[in-house]
């Protein structure tokens, strides 16, 4: 014979319960159960019937059981919600950047072929995403379940932002002239004279064939530079406007330096071999070193647009 | 009934349960007789809510409990322990004080008002 629809509800109810309360609550259940249909069928239902009625009043069983040892029925509760998002949020920007970088840096230096590059990069990114997402959640889940009494940082007033600088001020506008003047007199210095140092004579560190054209789009580039921090000192502010040139100007600096670079035509290949190949380093070392000033020029780049339009975004909030 | 306004009134009727259930279990009762009095009394609840709820109070020493085994099938009976009675002192004097709170308010918004002469 096979069992009652009460005898399996109440075994559904009771099993994931502790131990010693499970005999107590079997034998509570079946005689409040019993009561319940006993009192339908006082009123004429079937058994059959008054039974489905009673049990379906009750509900699912889980929910009941949950309810009898106070487990909570959600993943993270509004103890530990916040916490847990805002760590999520920091996370899931810092390590999908940097496991997508180190392995792309990482194959570059292997010198496997771009696609491998590529595609192992952005398997590592996702992969990361992926980790990060599940273990900083499953911490959380135990946090909540084991009813850890951790009191997480309690929120006062001090944590309130002062709404930072953007970028706008006074100071900016004098620091970007100072700079670009240095890097103006800098550029010019190492082409008529040699910046580097060797032997008692001057070597240039650019290459010697970028006078003319190569160097005065540098200066132009540096000149644009200075120019959008002045527009954005006289705005006061940064715009969407200065977000794109800024932008612009980044994607140019960045294209002329990886071009003249892939070309051979950015450093003074007289100054490398005196540095570097005369001291004993490795045309292999030579490469990991051409690798990594990419990596350098492409990072600062991409640091910068991405500045910009953070400050874009705060200063256009009200 | 629109379900922002039953959330509402539910909310309003949680820790009244509590009270019935204290005041009820004076004389010793079990699980399905005191969902019958409740509903009779106007406290209707669900009896998946007012199962665990018994077991709590009971953990808590609200309530203390006994197997009845002379009845037609054995029943877990409870009746209120020394400190639920307290627990249901302390409760009906804030309900008493509330429910004058509520009506101070509603005569002051809505019958004239001697407080506004000052």
């Amino acid at each position: 014979m096979s069992t009652t629809l009460t005898e399996r509800y109440i075994s559904t109810t009771i099993t994931s319960l502790p131990a010693p309360l499970q005999d107590d609550v079997r034998a509570e259940l079946e005689a409040s159960i019993a009561d319940a249909v006993e009192a339908r069928l006082d009123q004429g239902e079937q058994r059959s019937e008054a039974e489905r009625a009673v049990l379906t009043e009750l509900g699912d069983p889980g929910i009941l059981a949950a309810s009898y040892s106070d487990r909570p029925l959600h993943l993270i509760g509004p103890r530990f919600y916040l916490t847990w998002w805002r760590l999520l949020k920091l996370l899931l920007i810092i390590v999908p950047i940097c496991a997508f970088g180190g392995v792309a840096l990482g194959k570059l230096i292997e010198d496997v072929p771009i696609g491998d590059v590529i595609g192992a990069s952005i398997a590592a990114g996702l992969g990361a995403i992926v980790h990060v997402a599940f273990w900083v959640t499953l911490v959380f889940v135990i946090l909540e379940r084991t009813g850890s009494e951790t009191t997480l940082a309690e929120w006062d007033v001090d944590q309130l932002h002062e709404p930072r600088p953007t970028g706008a001020g006074r100071a900016d506008l004098i620091a970007s002239i100072v700079f670009g003047v240095i890097g103006v007199g800098v550029i010019l210095w190492d082409q008529a004279r040699g910046f580097a140092r060797i032997d008692g004579h001057g070597v240039p560190i650019l290459h010697p064939d970028l006078w003319p054209w190569g160097i005065l789009a540098l200066l132009a580039i540096i000149a644009l530079e200075v120019g959008l921090t002045a527009m954005i000192y006289a705005r006061r502010r940064w715009t969407t406007a200065s977000a794109v040139l800024n932008t612009a100007l980044a994607v140019v600096f960045l294209s002329w330096a990886l071009t003249l670079l892939g070309h051979d035509l950015l450093l003074n290949p007289e100054f490398l071999d005196l540095a570097f190949v005369d001291n004993g380093v490795q045309p292999d070392t030579m490469r990991v070193l051409g690798i990594l000033l990419v990596f350098g020029l492409v990072g600062i780049s991409a640091w910068d647009i991405v500045d910009g339009w953070l400050k874009n975004r705060r200063d256009s909030r009200p | 009934m629109s379900e922002p306004f039953d959330t509402h009134l539910q909310e309003l009727r949680r820790g009244t349960v509590v009270l019935a259930c204290l005041q009820l279990l004076r004389t010793p009762g079990y699980g399905y007789a005191l969902l019958e009095q409740l509903e009779r009394r106007g406290f209707a609840t669900d009896a998946n809510t007012l199962y665990p709820l018994l077991r709590r109070l009971e953990k808590q020493g609200f309530l203390t409990s006994e197997w009845n085994t002379e009845d037609s099938r054995p029943r877990k009976f409870y009746v209120t322990s020394e400190q639920g009675l307290g627990l249901a002192e302390i409760l009906r004097q804030e309900w008493r004080a509330l429910a004058s709170a509520i009506a101070s308010l509603h005569e002051t918004s809505t019958g004239p008002s001697t407080d506004e002469e000052h």
